[in-house]
């Protein structure tokens, strides 16, 4: 054991923990100022001392995933796959409805959202399928055969229904079989049949998804019903200029403008208080875990580690994109959580839970 | 130590790649974010300011009326009106069918108003107006189960007296499009109350005193979290009207049942005493947003319950215009004094025979003996000497097809005829036969109540017209008088003194010894003339008018009986119960 610390100690990213840590304090601080008026529970500080239990328990999952071996996901990958199927399965007869949706596992006091674990399962379980499976992939049927595992985790999660989340299990896997080396052309197959079978796809959208994309197009059709989140969002960002209106001084964030900004639109607060430097400033600590991610999936000591760290930056990447991408208006509102920064107990903790696998596989390049 | 690593090369490749993808995305966010916050920052930071900031508009309570003895008649009370704001509704489909549990509504009708008054999440939509204290209770108890449900408390005016006096007070209403537009668009805006008829409208500049505002900061939910500017209302003053309630409750009793009007004023002042228009209605209905059902029942009525009479029906006066006849014909010389005219109950003229109402005739008149035995005879005599060139004058003097000039808004012309009007609407000459039934008041002549109320004050006051009023003072909300209305001279009639005293003493005779005696009071100098005139849609129409000098005042009064039948037996009673219950004689 004592041996095992010292080798963590040495070999542990620094530059990506330590990027972790500031963001977490980043976090909380523009949390603090978006929920601060809100006065759930009489207390200011609220949502911060819950964030705060969140990340504890966090690091606290870090920790114990860098005592584990990566390369016991190989035993418990199709595991975590059935697990996570059946939480998905009973989350749509026994959820709790939030806005619409069932997402909800409730855990004693606490709210569980499976669909947040599914997405490392099925980061783990890719990762043990491409990799015991690379040279089959050459061929077109078997190149098809993580779409259908895929598949079921976003029919799942469709029916609850969510459908920024079905995209995100669709670009884990998209960027984790760019990664393991599938061809490029099979990539595009399939992204053309995709592309194609939407129009039939768009029957089986709900109302309210439609509408997204409807006034994702043109978010002024309805300014003040469907559109608004998005007006209100760009309207926060943009008024903050270079330097933003100050912490704790954004007339949109302060007063309630901007609906759900402590959850999926707290880039907007993040703009308007802290201006053009104060996003350049988040946006460089994501490119800076990311540039880790991508350096410890090249420098990993296998293919297994390598895509496990592979599917930790596509689920990052694309969260970050599509959160603040929607947050400006120019990608549609699907309801994504900003990685370290949005409130919320799962998604935080299995933020955390990537960092370790990330931080894991980068101990492990060398021999124990 | 350090063993090589065995990931493939082409993965390797792939990860490259997978780093390159990365910068463009950042790239894409970078780029935006530049445009958003440093190239449209400006514009995008000025909505920010206009997001929050809100006129708000503070309504000024409305001047209250009072009677002339300063009794209340129309207030204003708290009304609870039950809206919803639509962002904070979690289930609409359950707070719906919660809250028309409570209210007693359609759940469909509430999710219907929901969808249709939506403007944006944080603006209330009115589900349900003026709701009942029990209600109101049971909202404020289950408030946790009906989130987004909110109380607004507005004032509303109230009609003390329900119908009494209902078309003179008029009522109050929200502005509508039309009006908005027809008046200075600046000083309005939706949802504002204004007077919509009579003195409410008349006088809604003084009544409804000077909105103030506040410019707030608000949170989304439109809560106010500071206050940038704030003028302060100012609150509309009240009026004092010349009615007396007790005169008018009593007038309203003696034609309840009936259609007509009653007018008593003081024809040395202007001041009306009492005005009466039956059928009435009840102006608390219009308050707020009257319902469908009521305005259904009210404009569809055939006794026409929201029309004015008194200004704004137009009848033929009958007999009581044989007063003008008899103006005009002492005037130019037609008749005098002396002139007597036999009356065999027959007048022929041309190919058509015209009748006294007396079958058999009245003898031989002199013009006292006209006027109170209301003899046809006389008249059509003396009116076809007369001609219509002139008898045109003498309407024209007394201001028929004009307005009375009264306190109200829309009043009617009504029409006085003549050959070039008879030419230019029926496109016929003028007949000598059209001047003889002109000459009794009827025919092509039609009035209002109120201009031939006119006729008699001339006559009492022999030859000025006072501007009628029925407001005599305006008072601030602070109790001092701001105004008092006064007399002020409206009209002044070109007759001889020795014409009015010829009418007047025939008018005292047709109470006295005429068809007026019902209206006789011993106590009293009635003088009054009696009318029935004929109307081809029925039964006819009963008048009645007279004055009584007394003192310092002068009291004129009108009575009409819509299909009321003969005036000396409907009209002549009612005036002296008026009369008597003004002067207070107690049979």
């Amino acid at each position: 054991m004592k041996r095992n610390l010292g080798r963590l100690s040495e070999n542990i990213d620094y530059t990506l923990l330590i990027t972790v840590v500031i963001l977490c304090f980043y976090g909380l601080i523009v949390l603090y100022s978006s929920t601060r008026m809100t006065t759930a529970g009489g207390d200011g500080y609220y949502f911060v001392k819950r964030q705060i239990l969140w990340m504890l328990s966090g690091f606290t999952f870090l920790t114990m995933i860098l005592f584990i071996d990566y390369h016991y996901v190989e035993k418990y990958s199709k595991f975590a796959y059935f697990m996570a199927i059946i939480l998905l399965v009973m989350v749509i007869f026994s959820g709790k409805t939030i806005y619409g949706a069932r997402r909800w596992l409730p855990i004693g006091p606490f709210e569980f959202q499976p669909s947040e674990f599914a997405k490392i399962a099925l980061i783990i379980f890719l990762a043990d399928f491409l990799n015991k499976n690379r040279e089959k992939l050459d061929y077109f049927f078997y190149f098809l055969i993580p779409f259908v595992y895929t598949g079921l985790f976003i029919l799942l999660v469709f029916m609850q229904p969510d459908l920024g989340t079905s995209l995100v299990y669709m670009a884990i896997l998209v960027i984790m079989l760019f990664v393991v080396g599938v061809k490029i052309k099979f990539l595009a197959t399939v992204f053309f049949t995709a592309l194609s079978s939407i129009p039939i796809l768009w029957i089986f959208l709900k109302e309210y998804q439609k509408r997204r994309i409807i006034l994702f197009i043109n978010p002024n059709i309805d300014p003040l019903g469907g559109g608004y989140n998005v007006i209100q969002s760009k309207i926060a960002i943009g008024s903050g200029g270079l330097l933003g209106k100050g912490l704790f001084g954004g007339l949109q964030s302060q007063l309630h403008f901007l609906p759900a900004q402590h959850t999926d639109f707290i880039f907007s607060v993040v703009g308007e208080e802290l201006g053009f430097l104060g996003t350049l400033f988040l946006l460089g600590l994501y490119a800076i875990i990311l540039w880790r991610g991508i350096k410890i999936a090249r420098e990993a000591k296998d293919l297994l580690g390598s895509l496990l760290a592979s599917g930790a930056v596509a689920f990052l990447l694309f969260h970050i994109f599509v959160n603040i991408g929607m947050a400006m208006g120019i990608l549609p509102a699907t309801g994504l959580p900003l990685p370290f920064l949005s409130y919320g107990g799962t998604f935080m903790i299995s933020n955390l839970v990537l960092i370790g696998i990330l931080l894991n596989v980068e101990i492990h390049k060398v021999k124990w | 130590m350090r063993e090589s690593s065995s990931v493939p090369e082409e993965v390797k490749f792939r990860l490259n790649y997978l780093w390159i993808f990365v910068i463009i995305c950042f790239f894409i966010l970078v780029m935006s974010l530049w445009y958003f916050q440093l190239i449209k920052g400006e514009e995008l930071a000025q909505k920010a300011l206009e997001n929050c900031i809100r006129s708000l508009v503070e309504n000024a309570p409305r001047g209250k009326i009072y009677d002339r003895n300063k009794e209340l008649l129309v207030t204003n009370r708290p009304a609870v009106i039950v809206s919803v704001i639509p962002g904070e509704i979690e289930d609409i489909e359950k707070l719906s069918n919660k809250l028309g549990g409570i209210l007693g509504i359609d759940p469909g009708q509430i999710q219907k108003k929901i969808k249709e008054y939506y403007l944006n999440p944080f603006k209330t939509v009115k589900i349900f107006d003026d709701c009942r204290i029990n209600k109101i209770i049971e909202i404020e108890e289950r408030q946790d189960e009906l989130k987004g449900v909110v109380l607004e408390i507005q004032p509303r005016r109230k009609y003390l007296y329900h119908d009494l006096a209902a078309h003179s007070l008029g009522y109050v209403g929200e502005i509508n499009k039309e009006e908005l537009i027809e008046m200075n668009a600046q000083d309005f805006q939706g949802g504002d109350i204004i007077g919509k008829t009579g003195l409410e409208k008349y006088y809604d500049q003084i009544l409804r005193g000077e909105k103030g505002g506040k410019e707030v900061e608000v949170d989304a939910l439109g809560r106010e979290i500071a206050t940038l500017l704030y003028r302060k209302s100012i609150p509309g003053k009240d009026i004092i009207l010349t009615i007396d309630k007790n005169l008018q409750q009593f007038g309203e009793s003696l034609l309840n049942d009936k259609k007509g009007s009653i007018i008593v004023s003081n024809s040395h002042t202007g001041e009306i005493l009492a005005l009466v228009n039956k059928p009435s209605f009840n102006p608390n209905l219009f308050v707020g947003t009257i319902l469908p059902e009521d305005w259904e029942r009210l404009s569809t009525d055939s006794n026409y319950p929201l029309s004015n009479r008194s200004i704004q029906g137009l009848y033929s006066p009958g007999s009581t215009f044989k007063v003008v006849t008899a103006i005009a014909a002492l005037e130019e010389g037609i008749t005098d004094e002396k002139r007597k005219i036999y009356c065999s109950g027959k007048f022929k003229i041309v190919d058509q025979v015209f009748k006294c109402w007396k079958e058999g005739g009245h003898g031989s008149l002199d013009i006292y003996g006209g006027i109170s035995h209301s003899c046809n005879i006389y008249f059509y005599t003396i009116g076809k000497d007369l001609g219509i060139e002139k008898l045109n004058k003498y309407m024209q003097k007394f201001g028929f097809g004009e307005k009375v000039g009264i306190d109200l808004p829309t009043e009617s012309l009504g029409t006085i005829p003549s050959s070039e009007w008879k030419q230019r609407e029926f496109h016929e000459i003028w007949y000598p036969g059209d001047t003889i039934n002109l000459s009794i008041g009827q025919g092509f002549l039609s009035i209002t109540p109120f201009q031939l109320h006119n006729v008699i004050s001339a006559v009492a006051t022999e030859g000025i017209i006072y501007k009628y009023h029925l407001v005599k003072e305006i008072v601030s909300p602070d109790g001092k008088l701001d105004k008092e209305i006064g007399a002020e001279i409206y009209r002044e009639i070109d007759v001889s003194p020795n014409t009015f005293k010829i009418v007047k003493e025939g008018l005292r005779e047709t109470i006295l010894k005429g068809t007026g005696w019902r209206a006789n009071i011993k106590e009293l100098e009635v003088s009054g003339k009696t009318g029935t005139a004929q109307n081809p849609q029925g039964e006819t129409h009963a008048w009645f008018i007279g004055y009584v000098p007394l003192g310092e005042s002068l009291i004129c009064i009108t009575v009409f009986v819509e299909n009321g039948g003969d005036g000396s037996e409907a009209a002549a009673p009612i005036a002296r119960a008026m009369l008597e219950k003004l002067f207070n004689i107690q049979r």
